[in-house]
């Protein structure tokens, strides 16, 4: 199994390593010259066949091709280094999660494994970074001590841990991470960047973590949306990745049941009636009790301690689109275009779309764009410009209410007479959005509730339904 | 050093980090020999936190060593934490410790108890592990799970240090009962302890019988996320009884599909795929609905995070080859969407080429042509190419795809247009004569082709189609000004280009032509070009008709190469479903470092390499020996050696072709698989002989090596002899062509070897010892064996007498026995009529490649000699069997 683990910094400092076996041979705990070099193989990925072009390059040092090799996008998280390790990592936060391994193992149970050590990082240390990791050291290496034995994964389940761990968490002030999926609009409120333990502030003082915390569970319906539109607004392909998320705070840990919509049916194949919410697949936390599944559509399950997704599922069939792309390109004058995107919210009335971004790639001979929104009430402030650095036109949104149409013109101004090829160069255009309180497919928590009724017994219950865009492109 | 300094590091353990001043070492060790516990705790955490970003702390060992007789559970694990690290700096020292690991392996606390055998497992100090067995053999009885949970995989760590204390021991059967334990924890890291320690030694010592089955299909619904995964690994490793049985498993592990972790997932496909294999065709039904069942949860894993997607598709790539009826609706979820990370993209490309078919063409088509404009170059260029790689798979398609490509060639984006005119010669040579009619728009690009690769498409198309284009000669022409500064393969193309030219239109090129020989032979250090050019220009200066017969003659058509891991590979590794092999596409052996084989390891890491490779530059095949045939078939059988018939090896290499190695080789079959037995003697090589890469040449055997890579463990140093082998498959494109009509074939197999520890290559021959390919599952049916000796004509029959055999080879009973070793099958003995003492023996054997042979033996009683006859329809092969049962009586 895995040899070693470790987490790099964003600029390739190792926070946390651990030796599991010493296949690297007799070589001390503190010699880190494999991260580095396994750092600058992340950081400058090229693949085996552009290396020679690499060296050549630096041979002949061409400046202007000095620029195309800088990077060639990500690394792919598996890869063999020279020193005969394979190297698995993933990133979160900005972070490196790493582990090397000598033996044929499993790609995924390592990958899933980093995934699962970065989460409970994060549900002990309160949030994911470094300063959080730098500050809990000692947690850390007590939490992997549990958490991987000779290089084999033993716990990784939130509340089993608690018991091995001794340190108590020093909390960081939480940062706004901007590279995260949730949108710090609607991100969660504080209270679930909360260890799951009991911790100490920086001066040292305990937090009492029983005397603040209420008695509050946290369920989150996530649906992200992959649409792609052909240019006369025709639906290409579409799929939801969608999950339910929670993070329980319960005090005694009681079992709780979950129930889903009623006519929910699992299987493109098994067309259910007119109506019904049909998904392709779903599947399940290990702590889901699937029972009562099939007959009520209700779970049940005894909520691990800190984040966890109770369940995944996929839709591939039709659904509402909530925004609908309707762009046209008119070339006015050989060097003059007139870019025009419409769209339409096609959700109810009552939602509204989030932060919202259009992006629409121009072609490189682009001189200027002057861009003019024709906004319907009730949205909130919007904005269009020309981001020249990114050969972009960019649209942005606060609030795009269901219901409505918004309208981007943009007058281009290009160097030279239009071609076939600069109009190739037009697009796709990307939006991005989030809307609180909605979801496509139409599943829904029926009730969740505590399985035995105590008195008295009264938990703060908060559920939010989210849909995101995950890829929403629309093509020219 | 001190990388990190927080804004307000009091009380946090960030402030670890930050001293750095100048008698910090002394500071620490004061620290450390404090009376006050915090102030120690705090110093072994500063301690920590030094060999964490890279600082030599060993120095400390004995001060930290000292803090590890307390009672305070977070000190003694930091201390145990720095132990495990630095034990093997100072082995003496540890042995101080040994009286508090042995007093904490008996606590009253479960968590000490564990702590203690978790950590005497990690160091690996040999007195160390002398008191370790004590506490471990109570451990594993442990009345807590924990503790039991944390023994069994110090057994698995005990292997790997002592593997005869784990034997001495009796542990191996205490693990064994740990699979029965009541905790599924305990039975998860049983089965993983057990499976490493298996694979380690190569001996099964899993042993499932049909009662450790039930416990571990029990444990399974009940153990954590990567118990499943070790218990789904050890079942994909037991082979079922019978049909019914494998079903049966399957129906347990089916659920597994469902699980939200991946790796489960991927673990539980891996099992129901091999198992299908071993269903065979009779449950087709079974099979179709298991099909069904499959595809739904790999879909569900190209929404998982990239990481895992990127390990889902390589596996995909496996699985669509193998049974492409899985996924054969399910196109759309491989197209890219616009944010996936390239490394995704590239792999669905892959997979998108792999499912394409006439049905969904079209829309595959409108997908790759908007790839083919995105911003990223290399995904751009995969992009045009699967366009021509579609067009070279389906026939009827091809015509809208070269639309396409056309249309993006009218982009005149130089890469597009590059890698366009790659893909299109690729198209030419699959229908020959059917699309020239697109040359014309070709060669109105000439001038953006600037990469060799593409530049020597263009090329060859030119001179293969030199008679339908005006002015291929002044397009050549245009090339040869700038011939010398040209890559090798350029002016390869450009050398047969011109004399395709000139051959068919004499007229205008004979100067182009002249010229270009004299460049190529005179001007020109590169060989390969050399060699050419003396060719061409003997061939035109004696006979210029056969020129024209072997320079213009008809090129063998490509194939759609979608489907191109060799069978025997891809089944290998659909048995390695959900492993690194898998994602490498490569047998585990050529990338697993085995252990004490050297550290050096070499392997490229393209993994690419495989998919990536091109076909043959022109119609003239380039022989690189060292780059012949494929990869093979190879799984990890150990080097036990049997008492059975060593071959005598045949020297095949001196030292002065090898760089000073004498090489000694020969074939033989070890527990049914064939072998080249090598011995290296090192005579003046400098270097150690660690590793050798290998290669065969085409042959009569269809013999090709399983694994390009042979370690020789240990390396053989100079003045020793080393022995390594390397095992052989059959590869069907590895076939020699056959020799002419009534000639025997030659036995020669061509092998070259180069040594990766000095870089030389070098060539020889080696004699196969036929008796070697003999397969064990060759016994026939007496009744078939009558009915073939009657069909075969008598004419064929090879005869001949084996004389002066040593003594007792002639008794029948004996030269049985032999022969059934050596996979020679005995049929049936009878005394000849009228011939007192005489009788006659028949036996049939059959090779691995599937040719028959029977022979007849007589022997007289008192007579040292053996009469052979053979029959065999493979007549060309009848001599050597015959020779090789001649060798098989004599030893």
């Amino acid at each position: 199994m895995i040899s070693e683990f470790f987490v790099l910094s964003p600029r390739g400092d190792t926070i946390i390593a651990k030796q599991y076996r010493n296949d690297r041979g007799d070589v001390g705990a503190h010699e880190r010259s494999h991260t580095e070099a396994f750092f600058r193989k992340v950081k400058f990925w090229s693949d085996a066949t552009n290396e020679e072009e690499y060296e050549e390059l630096q041979d002949d040092d061409k400046a202007e091709d000095g620029a195309r090799l800088k990077r060639k996008g990500d690394a792919p998280p598996v890869f063999l280094m020279p020193d005969g390790m394979v190297y698995v990592h993933v990133k979160r936060n900005g972070l490196i999660f790493c582990c090397t391994t000598a033996r044929n193992v499993s790609p995924n149970t390592v990958i899933e494994l980093l995934a699962s050590i970065a989460r409970i990082f994060k549900d002990y240390c309160g949030t994911l970074s470094e300063e959080a990791l730098r500050k809990n050291f000692i947690l850390c290496y007590e939490l992997l001590d549990e958490m991987i034995d000779y290089g084999y994964p033993q716990v990784t389940r939130t509340e089993n841990l608690k018991s091995f761990v001794y340190n108590e968490p020093i909390l960081v002030e939480h940062v706004v991470n901007t590279g995260n999926l949730v949108n710090p609009k609607t991100a969660s409120a504080s209270a679930v960047h909360k260890p799951v333990i009991s911790s100490v502030n920086e001066n040292g003082r305990k937090s009492n973590v029983n005397a603040n915390q209420k008695n509050e569970i946290f369920v989150d319906i996530l649906e992200r949306l992959n649409v792609l539109f052909s240019n006369n607004g025709y639906v290409l392909n579409s799929t939801i990745d969608g999950c339910i998320q929670m993070k329980s705070y319960l005090a005694g840990n009681p079992e709780l049941r979950l129930a889903l919509n009623e006519d929910l049916v699992i299987g493109r194949n098994n067309a259910g009636s007119y109506g019904s919410v049909v998904v392709d697949d779903m599947n399940f936390n290990d702590c889901v009790n699937l029972a009562e599944f099939e007959s009520a559509r209700t779970l049940s399950f005894i909520p691990p301690d800190g984040e966890f997704v109770v369940l995944n599922y996929r839709v591939t069939g039709e659904f509402p689109t909530p925004f609908r792309i309707f762009p046209s390109i008119e070339e006015v004058e050989p060097k003059k275009l007139e870019v025009v995107i419409l769209i339409r919210g096609e959700m109810p009335a009552n939602h509204f779309g989030a932060n919202v971004t259009v992006e629409m790639p121009m072609p490189r001979c682009t001189a200027a764009a002057s861009c003019n929104v024709i906004s319907s009430p009730g949205s909130g402030y919007a904005n269009a410009e020309y981001v020249a650095h990114e050969g972009k036109l960019v649209w942005t949104m606060k609030k795009f209410p269901g219901g409505t149409e918004q309208t981007m013109r943009a007058k281009v101004t290009l160097n030279q007479p239009c071609t076939t090829q600069m109009r190739r160069e037009i697009g796709p255009i990307n939006m991005t959005f989030e809307i609180p309180m909605y979801n496509v497919s139409s599943l829904n928590v029926r009730y969740l509730r505590v399985a035995e009724a105590m008195v008295g017994y009264t938990p703060y219950r908060w559920v939010r339904y989210v849909t995101q865009s995950s890829s929403y492109v629309c093509r020219l | 050093m001190a990388k990190f300094v927080g804004n307000n590091d009091k009380g946090s353990d960030s402030r670890f980090f930050t001293t750095q001043k100048k008698g910090e070492m002394h500071e620490l060790r004061m620290e450390l020999h404090s009376t006050d516990r915090n102030v120690k705790v705090d110093a072994v955490k500063k301690v920590i936190a030094s060999m964490t970003v890279g600082k030599d702390v060993s120095m400390l060992f004995t001060d930290v060593l000292n803090c590890v007789q307390t009672g305070n559970i977070e000190l003694k694990k930091l201390v145990y934490l720095y132990l495990i690290n630095y034990a093997k700096t100072q082995p003496e020292l540890t042995l101080l410790a040994v009286n508090t690991f042995v007093k904490d392996a008996s606590d009253a606390n479960p968590l000490i108890r564990a702590l203690a055998v978790r950590t005497m497992g990690c160091i690996r100090v040999d007195r160390i592990t002398e008191y370790l067995c004590e506490p471990l053999s109570r451990a594993l009885r442990d009345e807590d799970p924990y503790v039991r949970k944390t023994a069994a995989v110090c057994v698995a760590k005990l292997y790997d240090i002592a593997p005869e204390l784990v034997a001495e021991r009796g542990f191996l059967e205490i693990l064994h009962d740990l699979i029965s334990d009541s905790n599924p924890s305990v039975v998860a890291n049983g089965v993983a302890a057990l499976s490493e320690i298996a694979e380690t030694s190569g001996k099964d010592v899993m042993k499932i019988s049909a009662s450790v089955l039930q416990k571990l299909l029990a444990a399974l619904n009940e153990c954590t996320e990567w118990g499943q995964v070790f218990i789904l690994d050890s079942l994909a490793k037991y082979t079922p009884a019978d049909g019914r049985e494998a079903e049966g498993i399957i129906e347990r592990v089916t659920p597994r599909l469902q699980h939200a972790n991946s790796a489960v997932v991927m673990s539980a496909v891996k099992v129901i795929l091999s198992y299908m294999e071993l269903m065979g065709s009779q449950n087709s039904d079974v099979i179709r609905a298991l099909t069904r069942k499959l595809a739904p949860p790999l879909v569900t894993l190209l929404n998982s995070e990239p990481e895992i997607q990127y390990v889902a598709l390589r596996n995909i790539n496996l699985i669509v080859q193998k049974r492409p009826t899985i996924l054969e609706q399910e196109i759309k979820v491989f197209f890219c969407k616009y944010n996936d990370p390239i490394y995704v993209k590239m792999e669905k490309l892959e997979i998108i080429i792999k499912l394409v078919s006439e049905k969904n063409i079209d829309q595959v088509l409108l997908e790759l042509k908007e790839y083919a404009t995105e911003v990223d170059v290399d995904f751009v260029r995969k992009a045009v190419s699967a366009i021509g790689r579609c067009a070279v798979k389906l026939e009827r398609a091809a015509e809208r795809c070269i639309g396409v490509l056309l249309e993006l060639i009218q982009t005149k984006v130089n890469y597009v247009v590059q890698e366009s005119v790659i893909v299109i010669k690729d198209i030419f040579r699959r229908y020959p004569n059917r699309y020239e009619s697109i040359i014309a728009t070709l060669c109105d690009n000439l001038d953006t082709l600037d990469e060799p690769l593409a530049k020597a498409s263009m090329i060859w198309i030119i001179g293969e189609y030199a008679e339908r284009i005006d002015n291929a000669d002044e397009l050549l022409d245009t090339f040869l000004e700038t011939f010398e500064e040209e890559d090798p393969a350029v002016q390869l193309q450009l050398l047969s280009a011109t004399v395709k030219c000139f051959l068919k239109n004499p007229e205008d090129t004979q100067d182009m032509v002249q010229r270009v020989l004299d460049l190529a032979t005179e001007e020109s250090d590169n060989p390969d070009l050399r060699d050419r050019g003396f060719i061409y220009w003997r061939l035109l200066s004696t006979d210029p008709e056969a020129a024209k017969m072997v320079v213009l003659g008809d090129k063998p058509v490509i194939e759609d190469d979608t489907f191109k891991l060799d069978p025997s590979l891809l089944n290998v590794l659909i048995g390695q479903i959900a492993t690194l092999s898998s994602v490498y596409h490569k047998p585990p052996e050529s990338f697993v470092v085995r252990r004490g084989a050297g550290e050096t390891n070499e392997f490229d890491d393209d993994d690419d390499d495989d998919d990536d490779e091109d076909y043959e530059g022109g119609g003239e095949g380039e022989v690189d020996l060292l780059d012949m045939g494929g990869l093979g078939i190879a799984d990890g059988a150990g080097g036990a050696q049997s008492k059975e018939r060593q071959v005598p090896l045949q020297k095949v290499c001196g030292p002065e072709k090898s760089g000073g190695l004498e090489i000694s080789a020969g074939f033989t079959q070890r527990k049914r698989k064939i072998r080249l037995e090598i011995e290296i003697n090192n005579i003046s090589s400098a270097t150690e002989v660690a590793s050798l890469a290998i290669q065969l040449n085409k042959n009569s055997f269809s013999l090709s090596p399983a694994s390009q890579q042979i370690v020789c463990n240990p390396p053989v140093a100079k003045g020793s002899t080393g022995r390594t082998f390397c095992e052989l498959v059959i590869n069907a494109n590895m076939m020699a062509p056959p020799p002419a009509a009534g000639q025997p074939v030659s036995p020669q197999v061509q092998i070259a070897i180069k040594n990766m520890t000095s870089g030389t290559v070098f060539y020889f021959a080696v004699n196969c010892n036929f008796e070697a390919l003999f397969s064990a599952d060759g016994a026939m049916e007496r009744s078939a064996f009558i009915e073939s000796w009657k069909s075969i004509d008598d004419r064929s029959e090879l005869y001949g007498t084996v004389s002066d055999l040593p003594p007792g080879a002639a008794d029948i009973e004996s030269v049985q026995k032999k022969f059934l070793q050596n996979n020679v099958f005995f049929i049936a003995r009878r005394p000849v009529p009228g011939a007192e003492g005489q009788e006659v023996v028949y036996f049939s054997m059959r090779t691995v490649s599937e040719m028959e042979f029977l022979a007849e033996l007589t022997f007289k009683q008192g007579v040292n000699a053996c009469k052979v006859c053979l029959k065999t329809e493979n007549t060309a092969y009848g001599l050597l069997a015959k020779q090789a049962l001649e060798s098989l009586l004599r030893y």
